[in-house]
């Protein structure tokens, strides 16, 4: 196993997470895409910190953060679903232009 | 021990299965499956105690969450069809992404870092290492990610609880119905 098998298979997970980005139109849909990337990241971080870092504990604390603040947005993109979901009968994000400037 | 390609078809299928899904369910399911691989793939990584963290913070956190979100809200279940043009675009955008950036690692020479971290140089795979650097080096860094998620659980209690008074009665029969 080399390095850049697993940088390519952490790209492979990356590209599929921001297909279902861009392509899904369900807010809890898009929300799967995020994390399959924010999970390839993670994997990326740990093979480098497997094969190229000086200290391996760096590379495991930077992917605890990552873990971390992967819960803390998905606790918050839960909550807003749950909030537009039940003000609305519409589905689709392109519906959702409250915001817009 | 489990071979890596195994482990990377487990996690590559679990998430085509999360995009390409209509039914949200089985999306967050085909999550599960690649969250699993992945952290199958962090064991592979000799990093256990994340691989720990990843079943216990993402499989019985987030997933459920989500299945929860899915269950209590009365119109996120099903999807309106995506259009076929979108597709297009999308994995247009995703091959594009994947080409330039596998030519990028294949043409790079990958070399071990030659500079050291700031707590040197060691070999030390340890949880008890891990534990050290958090609450010594990583201290600022560890309780500011305490604060960020009491932050987190305030923000969506607070939005998920809020009851608007202005909110179309009309609207609100249309969802009951």
């Amino acid at each position: 196993m080399t390095l850049e098998i697993w940088l390519i298979f952490a790209l492979v997970l990356f590209c599929i997470g921001l297909y279902g980005v861009l392509a899904r139109r369900n807010l809890i849909a898009i929300l799967i895409g995020i994390e399959l990337m924010l999970n390839a990241v993670n994997i990326n971080v740990l093979a480098f910190n497997h094969y190229v870092a000086p200290d391996p504990a760096i590379g495991q604390i930077i992917v605890l953060f990552v873990i971390g603040l992967a819960a803390a947005e998905a606790a918050i993109v839960l909550s807003i679903v749950l909030t537009v979901y039940r003000q609305r009968t519409a589905i689709d994000v392109e519906d959702l232009t409250e915001l817009r400037g | 021990m489990i071979p890596a390609g195994v482990v990377m078809i487990i996690s590559i299928a679990g998430a085509v299965i999360a995009v390409a899904a209509r039914n949200i369910v089985h999306a967050v399911l085909g999550l599960a499956i690649a969250l699993g691989g992945i952290a199958l793939a962090f064991l592979l990584l000799n990093s256990p105690f994340l691989a720990a963290m990843e079943v216990l913070i993402y499989i019985g956190g987030i997933t459920i969450a989500m299945i929860f979100a899915v269950m209590l809200s009365p119109t996120g279940k099903h999807e309106p069809g995506t259009s076929i043009g979108r597709r297009i675009a999308a994995g247009l955008v995703s091959v594009v992404f994947f080409v330039a950036v596998a030519a990028l690692i294949t043409s790079t020479d990958l070399a071990p870092a030659t500079e050291t971290s700031p707590a040197g140089t060691s070999d030390d795979w340890s949880v008890q290492a891990i534990g050290r650097h958090l609450l010594d080096d990583y201290n600022v860094a560890f309780e500011l990610l305490s604060v960020v998620l009491l932050v987190a659980i305030v923000g969506a209690i607070s939005i998920a609880a809020r009851r608007d008074e202005d909110q179309d009665p009309a609207i609100d029969d249309e969802v009951e119905a």
